[in-house]
């Protein structure tokens, strides 16, 4: 065996080294994560809380602002995913009616008059 | 003879050379990503926002269980009292009175008290927290406060898995159970006045601590103190390191006050700073401390 290829061999013995002390040893950690990280069911529950205040204040730019903490999406988009993740996990009829009521409620929102600022 | 003499350090070169690229890799050029994360892995204002929404969404639903459901994916120490301290910041900060007042009947909800009828908030100053020592003239006092939270709905979440960090394996899903009957708070009463002399106390003071009928600290009942000429309003729970149900006043020497719940009931009067007298003959000022509880 060459000189070359043992050199080879061991970059690579190395690299595998490095890449399991990296990632199952001692990976980076995100403690520090935005809500848009959360799981599918938090962010679908996060948005039904959304709507359930909403119900309270009704606030549309508020709401929009929540949601925005959820990523670059429209909101109606937001809630519309919610509502499907809903719908797909059979979620009770009331939390079903609060998303589809903020989403139609969405779709009269004018981005234009209130500037989401998460 | 030339290779002989290089030895195998090449090797060890090697393995270095690996080692770094699969840090270099595995750490920035493709890290860890935590994509199905859980509420407990949120920054700390994220956290808040959180916790703001959470009540929010109870004075809607007036949920305690979903919303204790929900508080618990942020494994905070202690619930209650993550937010009153919320709420004192939100305070500090000027946060929307809307935010303050949810996250003050949540974690009154929490702490088992029934739901204050809040309008105005209003911080009061900084004091120590002096343990009642010697009674006083207990006058029973009836306070009558507002009506508790109506639970209509409740729900049970649980949370679903995720790769990199530990969690359960089923989908956090909220079920709703009607709870029809609203729950109303029975009235306050004056249940103790007592001089408490503190020599370590500088500033006299008016202290109260508000209880629910099992004895538990009731948190955001605003309380009202009045004076010639002059008003001012705060709430329990804003100095949860000392009670949840505490709240205190900062008299002026000579400065006739009265005090009540703002929910009405009949006010407690003629407080003024009293003087102590410590085992030297000298004279400090004193502070009343008066309890409320829920019979």
């Amino acid at each position: 065996m060459s000189r070359w290829t043992k050199f080879l061999i061991a970059v690579i013995l190395g690299a595998v080294g490095g890449l399991f002390y990296g990632w199952v040893v001692n990976p980076v950690e995100y403690v520090d994560i935005a809500p848009e990280s959360l799981r599918v069911d938090y962010k679908t529950d996060y948005v039904l809380m959304v709507a359930e205040s909403y119900q309270v204040d009704h606030d549309l730019g508020l709401a929009v602002r929540r949601l925005a903490l959820l990523g670059s999406s429209a909101p109606a988009d937001i809630v519309a995913n919610a509502l499907s993740y809903a719908l797909q996990h059979e979620y009770a009829s009331q939390d079903l009616s609060l998303l589809q009521s903020l989403g139609e409620a969405l779709l009269t929102w004018n981005p234009n008059q209130e500037i989401p600022t998460p | 003879m030339k290779q002989d003499r290089r030895g195998s350090w090449y090797l060890l070169t090697g393995a270095v050379l690996g080692v770094a690229f699969g840090l270099f890799y595995s750490w920035v050029i493709s890290p860890v990503k935590y994509v199905d994360a859980p509420p407990y892995a949120l920054r700390a204002d994220y956290k808040d926002d959180y916790r703001a929404l959470v009540a929010s969404a109870y004075l809607y639903s007036g949920d305690l269980l979903r919303a204790q459901d929900r508080l618990a994916q942020l494994k905070d120490d202690e619930t209650a009292q993550a937010l009153a301290m919320q709420a004192q910041r939100a305070l500090a900060e000027g946060s929307p009175e809307e935010e303050v007042r949810a996250l003050g009947i949540l974690a009154m909800a929490l702490g088992g008290g029934v739901t204050p009828d809040n309008s105005s908030i209003t911080p009061t100053q900084a004091a120590t927290y002096i343990p009642p020592t010697s009674a006083f003239t207990p006058t029973p006092l009836l306070i009558e406060p507002a009506a508790g939270p109506t639970m209509t709905l409740q729900t049970s979440p649980t949370p679903l898995i995720t790769e990199n960090i530990p969690e359960s394996t089923t989908n956090y899903q909220p079920v709703r159970t009607e709870t029809p009957t609203p729950t109303l708070g029975a009235p306050f009463i004056l249940q103790e006045t007592q001089l408490v002399c503190n020599i370590n106390q500088v500033e006299p003071l008016i202290q109260l601590e508000i209880k629910d009928a099992a004895g538990q600290p009731v948190p955001s009942v605003e309380v009202v103190v009045t004076w010639d000429g002059g008003e001012d309003h705060f709430f329990t729970g804003l100095k949860p390191e000392l009670s949840l149900g505490y709240a205190d006043f900062v008299m002026t020497p000579k400065v006739v006050y009265s005090v009540h719940l703002a929910d009405g009931g009949q006010a407690v009067g003629d407080l003024t700073a009293a003087e102590c007298v410590a085992d030297d003959d000298s004279r400090y000022w004193g502070s009343w401390f008066l309890t409320f509880v829920q019979p």
